[in-house]
C-alpha cells in the first residue's frame, strides 16, 4: 500500500508539476480575472436598458455607446483571456 | 523552406503580409464600391431634395388651388341662396298685388253695378214721373172734359205732381 | 473524421509555420492564415461587385433590389458606425476605411462558418497588425490635429508620468484592441473543436458554430470598427 502510493508519487515529474500548475494557473486567472468585467459589463448594461426603456428614441446613441464601454470593460478580461492562453499553448 | 508547427502566438512576416493585403483590399473597394457608391448616394440625396422641394411647391399650389375652389363655392353658394329669396319675395309680392287687384276689381265691379242700379232706379222713376203726369192730365181732361191748357194752370199741376211725387216715391221705396 | 479530429486536438493552440532561409535571415509566415485572409478578402470584393450592379441603373430610377441590398449596406455602415464620430463630415471621409475594416474582419470571422476553412482573425498576427494599424492611424490624426508640439505635449506634459501614457496609449490599446478580437475568435475555435472531438460531431457542434460564427463573429467585428471609430474620433476632437 505504501509501496505504491511512493511509487505513485515517484511518477510524478517537475514536468508534470509545472503542467498541472498550468491549467490551474490559466483556470483561475481566467475565472478571477472576469469576475469584474462580468460585474462592470452587467452593470452598464444594465443602465443603458434603464435609459433605452425611459427613452426608447435614444437607441441608437445608447447602443454604440454601451458596446464601447463594454469593450474597455471587458478589457481586464481579454488580459486574463490572453494570458490563460500564453499559459495553455505557448508556455 | 520547412513547414512545422509552431505557437499560436507568434509574431512573424505574416503581420506585415496581411496588412498589405488589406491595403490592397482597401484600395480596390475604394475604387471599385465605396467611391462611386458615396458618389451615388449625394446625387440621389440630391435628386430627392429637389424632388421634395418641387412636391413642396406643388402641394403649396394645390392648396392655394382648393382655397380658391372653397370660396368661389362658398360665393356661389350665397348667390344661390340671395337669388332664391329674391325669387320668394317677389313671388310674395305678386300675390299680394294680385289679391288688392282682385279686390279692387271686386269693389269696382260692386261699384259699377251700384251705380247702374241707382241709373236704373232713377230713369224708372223718371219714366214713371211721366207716365203720372200723362194720367193726371188724361184723368184731368175726363174729369174736365176739356182740354186743360198747361200754360193756365201749370202751378196747379206742379202742386199736383210734388203730391203724387212724393206719395209715389213712397211706395217705390217700400216696394224695395 | 475521428483522425482529423484527433489530429486537430493534438495541435490545439499550435499553427504551422512556413520558414525560408534567404541569406542570414530567416522569413517566417503563416502560409494557412495568409491563405484564408487572401480568401476574405476575395469574398468582400465579391460582395463589392455584387453591390456595385446596383450603381448601374440611373439615379431617377426606381431602385431595384441590388440597389436595395447596398443601400442598406451603406445606411447599416452610415449610423451604426460613422454615426460615432462627433463631425459628420469627418465621418464621411473615414468612410471607405471603417466599412472596408468592418466588412474584412466580418468575412474573417464568417470564414469559420464554411467546411474546411478556417477563420484568419485566429491568428494574433491579422488582429495585432489590424490594431497595429488604427494605432499609426489615430497617430497620425492626432499629429495632424494637434500639431507635432501638440503631439509631444500629449505625451510628455508630467514628464514623470509619462511612461504611464505611453504605456497605455501606444502599448495596451493595440494590445487590448488587438488581442480582443483573437482571443474571441481562437476561444470560439477551441470551444468548437474541443466539443467536436470530445462530443458525438452533430447537432450540438453545428448549433454552436453556427451561434458562435454569426452571433459572435458580427458582434467582434463591430466592436472592433466601433473602437476603432472610438479611438480615432478622440485623437481628432479638438479640446
Amino acid at each position: 500500500m505504501l509501496q505504491e502510493a511512493q511509487s505513485a508519487v515517484g511518477g510524478i515529474s517537475g514536468a508534470d508539476l509545472i503542467q498541472v500548475a498550468k491549467f490551474l494557473a490559466a483556470g483561475l486567472c481566467m475565472g478571477i480575472g472576469s469576475l469584474g468585467p462580468g460585474l462592470g459589463i452587467g452593470n452598464a448594461v444594465a443602465h443603458a436598458l434603464d435609459g433605452i426603456a425611459r427613452q426608447p428614441e435614444s437607441r441608437p446613441a445608447l447602443f454604440s455607446t454601451m458596446i464601447i464601454g463594454c469593450a474597455f470593460v471587458e478589457t481586464t478580461a481579454i488580459y486574463a483571456l490572453l494570458i490563460s492562453i500564453v499559459l495553455l499553448f505557448v508556455v | 523552406m520547412g513547414v512545422e508547427w509552431g505557437k499560436i502566438i507568434d509574431f512573424n512576416w505574416t503581420l506585415v503580409i496581411t496588412l498589405l493585403q488589406f491595403a490592397v483590399l482597401f484600395g480596390v473597394l475604394r475604387w471599385i464600391l465605396w467611391k462611386p457608391a458615396l458618389k451615388y448616394l449625394d446625387k440621389r440625396r440630391e435628386l430627392i431634395a429637389s424632388r421634395m422641394t418641387a412636391a413642396k411647391v406643388s402641394e403649396e399650389q394645390a392648396t392655394e388651388l382648393v382655397a380658391r375652389r372653397e370660396g368661389e363655392l362658398v360665393e356661389a353658394k350665397r348667390e344661390t341662396a340671395q337669388i332664391l329669396e329674391e325669387v320668394r319675395e317677389r313671388a310674395e309680392k305678386s300675390l299680394e298685388e294680385a289679391k288688392v287687384r282682385a279686390r279692387e276689381e271686386a269693389d269696382r265691379i260692386l261699384a259699377d253695378a251700384r251705380a247702374q242700379m241707382e241709373h236704373e232706379r232713377d230713369r224708372v222713376l223718371a219714366d214713371l214721373k211721366a207716365q203720372y203726369a200723362e194720367m193726371v192730365v188724361l184723368g184731368t181732361e175726363r174729369v174736365l172734359s176739356r182740354e186743360v191748357r198747361i200754360e193756365d194752370h201749370r202751378r196747379l199741376f206742379d202742386q199736383l205732381l210734388e203730391e203724387i211725387d212724393e206719395n209715389a216715391l213712397d211706395g217705390v221705396k217700400e216696394s224695395r | 473524421m475521428r483522425e482529423e479530429l484527433g489530429k486537430l486536438i493534438e495541435h490545439l493552440g499550435q499553427k504551422e509555420i512556413a520558414t525560408w532561409h534567404i541569406g542570414g535571415f530567416a522569413i517566417q509566415v503563416d502560409p494557412k492564415t495568409i491563405v484564408m485572409s487572401g480568401i476574405a478578402a476575395l469574398i468582400v470584393v465579391i460582395l463589392a461587385l455584387f453591390l456595385r450592379r446596383g450603381l448601374r441603373q440611373p439615379v431617377e430610377d426606381k431602385p431595384n433590389r441590388t440597389q436595395a441590398a447596398l443601400d442598406f449596406v451603406m445606411e447599416q455602415l452610415d449610423s451604426q458606425l460613422l454615426g460615432n464620430f462627433s463631425s459628420k463630415s469627418f465621418g464621411a471621409r473615414m468612410f471607405p476605411f471603417i466599412s472596408t475594416l468592418f466588412l474584412f474582419i466580418l468575412a474573417s470571422n464568417w470564414l469559420s462558418l464554411l467546411p474546411g476553412l478556417e477563420a484568419p482573425t485566429a491568428d494574433p498576427n491579422v488582429t495585432l497588425g489590424l490594431a497595429l494599424m488604427v494605432l499609426v492611424t489615430v497617430h497620425v490624426f492626432l499629429i495632424g490635429t494637434k500639431g507635432l508640439r501638440g503631439y509631444k505635449k500629449e505625451f510628455f506634459t508630467p514628464w514623470w508620468l509619462s511612461p504611464i501614457t505611453i504605456m497605455s496609449e501606444v502599448i495596451a490599446r493595440p494590445l487590448s484592441h488587438g488581442f480582443r478580437l483573437f482571443g474571441f475568435v481562437f476561444a470560439e475555435m477551441v470551444l468548437v473543436t474541443i466539443v467536436m472531438a470530445k462530443l458525438e460531431p452533430f447537432v450540438v457542434p453545428i448549433f454552436l458554430r453556427v451561434f458562435f460564427g454569426i452571433g459572435f463573429g458580427l458582434i467582434q467585428a463591430f466592436v472592433f470598427s466601433i473602437l476603432a471609430v472610438a479611438y480615432i474620433n478622440l485623437a481628432t476632437e479638438q479640446h
